[in-house]
C-alpha cells in the first residue's frame, strides 16, 4: 500500500510537484498519466527516495520513506525511466549485484532468481554483455531488477517505451499478472497502455493532480457531450439546413464526403438530450436516407485533453 | 558495502582502467628502481618511493574520476539510492576497491626490494615504513578524487579537477613561502575563515540563525585565542592554516623510514574527512 500527501517538490521558484496526494491500495494497479514534464518522474523518485519531497510524506506499507528509508526501501521495486544497468556486467552477474544490495536472504535468492528470469523470460541471454542487449531485452533486465527481493510495491516509470508492439503487448500482459500479488505505480503518457492495464488512473499536469479514477468512470463523467457522426445521402446545404432545426441540435459540422451522393455531418446535441429519435424522423421527413449513425464515445485522449486544458482541479 | 567493492572491483578490471593505472604505474616505479638502484647499485629502495609520487599525480584521476560519475551518467544512481543501502555503503564500497587497485600495485613493486635484497642486506622495516606512508599518501589522493567524482557526472571534467587539486597540493609547499606572515593578514583571514564557515552553513541549512551563530563562536574562538594565547598566534597564521593541508609535507617522515603516530593519523582522518564530504555532496543532491 502506498500513501502519499500533501507532496511537494520545489526547485528553487519552480514547483515540479504541487501538494499531490493519493492512495494506492493493496493489489492496484495505478495508472499515472501525464504529458511530458508534468512531475510523473519527479513524484515516482521522491516515492521510491531517490530524491527527497521539500514538503509531505509517502508511507510504503506504512512506513514513513524518510524516516526509515532503509526499512522502506526494502519494499519498493522500481523501474526508472531509464532502466538503471551496468552496461559492462553480464545479466547474471547485474542480478547477483542487485541481489546483494537489496539484501535478500541468500537461501531465497536460487528461487526468486529462476523465477524472476522466467517472469521476464530473460532467462536465454543471461550470459550476454548488457551493453549488447537490445532496448527491449535492457528494459525487460530493468524490470527484473525490480522485481528482486520480491517488493510488494512496484513503481514502474513508462515500463514500455522503446519497445516494438510485440514486446508492448508482452510487457502489458507481463505487468496485469503481477498486478496480481503486487500494487503497482504505472506511469505513462500512452494513453490506451493505461486504460488497457490500470484499474484506475490519475492524471497529473504542471505538477497538479487534475483527475482521479477508474479509466470508464473519467470517459463517463467527462464524456457527457453527445456527439454523433451521420452519413445522408443527400446534398449538404439541405442536409445542415434540416439538421439545424431541430430542437436540441447544438452544432452541425459538415465533414465530407466519403463516399458518393452522400455527405458525413457531425452533430452534437445538448447534454442529457439524445436527438437520434427527432434526427431520424427529420431526415425521413425530407426523404433524405441516413445510411449511418455512430455516436462518439470520448477516448481516454480526449478525456486527457479536456482535463489538461480544462486545469480544473480535483478535491 | 562488500557488494558495492565487489562490482566496483569487477569493473576495474572489466574496463581498461584498472590496467591502464597499473601499467603506467609499473612503468614509472620501474624505470625510477632501474635508474636509482640499478644503475647506481643503490639499496636505498625508500629513495625511489619518495621519487615516484608525483606518479599519483597522473594516476589517481585515472582511478577515481569514474566512480560516482559514471554511476549519474549511467542513471545507475538511481538503483543504488533506491536500494536498501546506506550512502556510507556505497561510498566506503567505491572507496575501498579503488583502494585496493592500487594495493595490487603496490603488491608488484614489492617484487623490487626482492631483487634488490639478491645484492645485499636491506633495511627491511625501513622499507616497510616507507610503503605504509607511500600507500596512506596514495589513499589520501583517492579519497580527494572520489570526492570529486561525486561532484560532477562527466567524468572528463572530474579527471582533470582531481589532476587540478592534486597540482595545487603539489605546489602547496613553495606557495606558503609566499604568503604574507603579519600580524594583521593573520587575523584577515581568520575573519575570512569565519565568514567562510557561516556560508558554508547558511546555503548548506538555510537557516540563518544557525550560521549567524557558527559566524560568532567563529569569532568568539579567534577573540580567546587572542586574549590568551596571545598576539604572536596570527604571525604566520595563513602559512600554518595551509600547512596543515601539505600531505606531502607530512611524507618527509617516512621517506626516511621512520614511522610516527602522527601522520599516520593525519592521513586517516583526511581520507575520512573527504570521505565524509563525498556522502554529504550525495546526501544534498537528493534535498536540492
Amino acid at each position: 500500500m502506498i500513501e502519499v500527501k500533501n507532496l511537494t517538490k520545489r526547485y528553487g521558484q519552480h514547483v515540479a510537484v504541487d501538494s499531490v496526494s493519493f492512495t494506492v491500495n493493496e493489489g492496484e494497479i495505478l495508472g499515472f498519466l501525464g504529458p511530458n514534464g508534468a512531475g510523473k518522474s519527479t513524484t515516482m523518485n521522491i516515492i521510491t527516495g531517490y530524491i527527497s519531497a521539500t514538503e509531505g510524506t509517502v508511507k510504503i506499507n506504512g512506513i514513513d520513506i524518510l524516516e526509515q528509508p532503509e526499512e522502506a526501501k526494502k519494499h519498493i521495486g522500481y523501474l526508472p525511466e531509464f532502466p538503471p544497468l551496468y552496461m559492462d556486467m553480464t545479466v547474471q552477474e547485474y542480478l547477483d549485484f542487485v541481489f546483494a544490495i537489496k539484501k535478500v536472504d541468500p537461501k531465497l535468492k536460487k528461487k526468486q532468481m529462476d523465477n524472476i528470469l522466467d517472469v521476464v523470460k530473460i532467462g536465454d541471454v543471461r550470459g550476454r554483455l548488457i551493453k549488447n542487449l537490445s532496448k527491449g531485452y535492457k528494459q525487460r533486465v530493468g524490470l527484473a531488477q525490480a522485481l528482486v527481493g520480491a517488493p510488494s510495491v512496484l513503481i514502474l516509470d513508462e515500463p514500455t517505451v522503446g519497445l516494438d508492439p510485440k514486446q508492448i503487448i508482452e510487457i502489458r500482459s507481463l505487468i496485469k499478472e503481477l498486478g496480481k500479488k503486487h500494487t503497482i505505480i504505472l506511469s505513462s503518457h500512452i494513453l490506451p497502455e493505461v486504460s488497457a492495464v490500470c484499474e484506475r488512473v490519475i492524471i497529473i499536469n504542471k505538477g497538479k493532480l487534475v483527475a482521479s479514477d477508474t479509466p470508464e468512470n473519467l470517459s463517463k463523467r467527462l464524456g457527457e457531450t453527445s456527439k454523433m457522426t451521420l452519413r445522408v445521402a443527400a446534398p449538404e446545404k439541405q442536409v445542415i439546413k434540416v439538421i439545424k432545426e431541430i430542437p436540441g441540435v447544438k452544432y452541425v459540422e459538415a465533414q465530407g464526403v466519403y463516399e458518393p451522393d452522400t455527405i458525413d455531418v457531425l452533430v452534437e446535441a445538448e447534454e442529457d438530450i439524445d436527438i437520434r429519435r427527432s434526427l431520424f424522423h427529420a431526415l425521413s421527413r425530407a426523404q433524405y436516407p441516413i445510411l449511418q449513425m455512430k455516436s462518439m464515445d470520448m477516448t481516454l485522449e480526449d478525456i486527457f485533453l479536456q482535463v489538461i486544458t480544462e486545469e480544473k482541479e480535483v478535491s | 558495502m562488500l557488494a558495492v567493492y565487489k562490482r566496483e572491483l569487477r569493473a576495474y578490471f572489466s574496463s581498461a582502467t584498472g590496467f591502464v593505472f597499473m601499467g603506467f604505474f609499473l612503468l614509472i616505479a620501474g624505470f625510477f628502481f632501474a635508474r636509482i638502484n640499478l644503475f647506481r647499485a643503490s639499496p636505498n629502495y625508500n629513495a625511489v618511493l619518495g621519487e615516484i609520487t608525483f606518479i599519483f599525480l597522473i594516476v589517481v584521476p585515472i582511478l577515481t574520476m569514474r566512480l560516482m560519475s559514471e554511476e549519474v551518467r549511467q542513471k545507475t544512481d538511481q538503483l543504488l539510492l533506491t536500494s536498501p543501502l546506506k550512502l556510507s555503503d556505497i561510498v566506503l564500497g567505491k572507496y575501498f576497491a579503488a583502494v585496493t587497485v592500487f594495493l595490487m600495485t603496490l603488491a608488484v613493486t614489492c617484487l623490487y626490494p626482492i631483487i634488490l635484497s639478491f645484492f645485499g642486506k636491506l633495511a627491511v622495516w625501513e622499507i616497510v615504513g616507507g610503503y605504509i606512508g607511500f600507500f596512506l599518501l596514495g589513499s589520501s589522493f583517492i579519497s580527494i578524487g572520489l570526492f570529486i567524482s561525486s561532484l560532477t557526472d562527466n567524468q572528463v571534467i572530474a579527471a582533470v579537477a582531481t589532476f587540478t587539486a592534486l597540482i595545487l597540493i603539489w605546489v602547496l609547499d613553495s606557495l606558503i613561502q609566499a604568503l604574507p606572515t603579519s600580524q594583521a593578514s593573520g587575523i584577515v583571514f581568520a575573519a575570512i575563515l569565519v565568514a567562510a564557515a557561516a556560508l558554508f552553513v547558511y546555503y548548506t541549512t538555510r537557516n540563518i540563525y544557525v550560521s549567524v551563530g557558527v559566524a560568532v563562536v567563529g569569532v568568539a574562538i579567534f577573540v580567546a585565542i587572542y586574549l590568551f594565547v596571545g598576539s604572536g598566534f596570527f604571525e604566520g597564521f595563513i602559512g600554518r592554516a595551509f600547512k596543515w593541508f601539505s600531505l606531502l609535507d607530512r611524507y618527509s617522515d617516512f621517506r626516511l623510514g621512520l614511522l610516527s603516530l602522527s601522520p599516520i593519523v593525519y592521513y586517516i582522518t583526511f581520507s575520512s574527512a573527504f570521505l565524509f564530504l563525498t556522502v554529504r555532496t550525495l546526501e544534498k543532491k537528493r534535498w536540492s
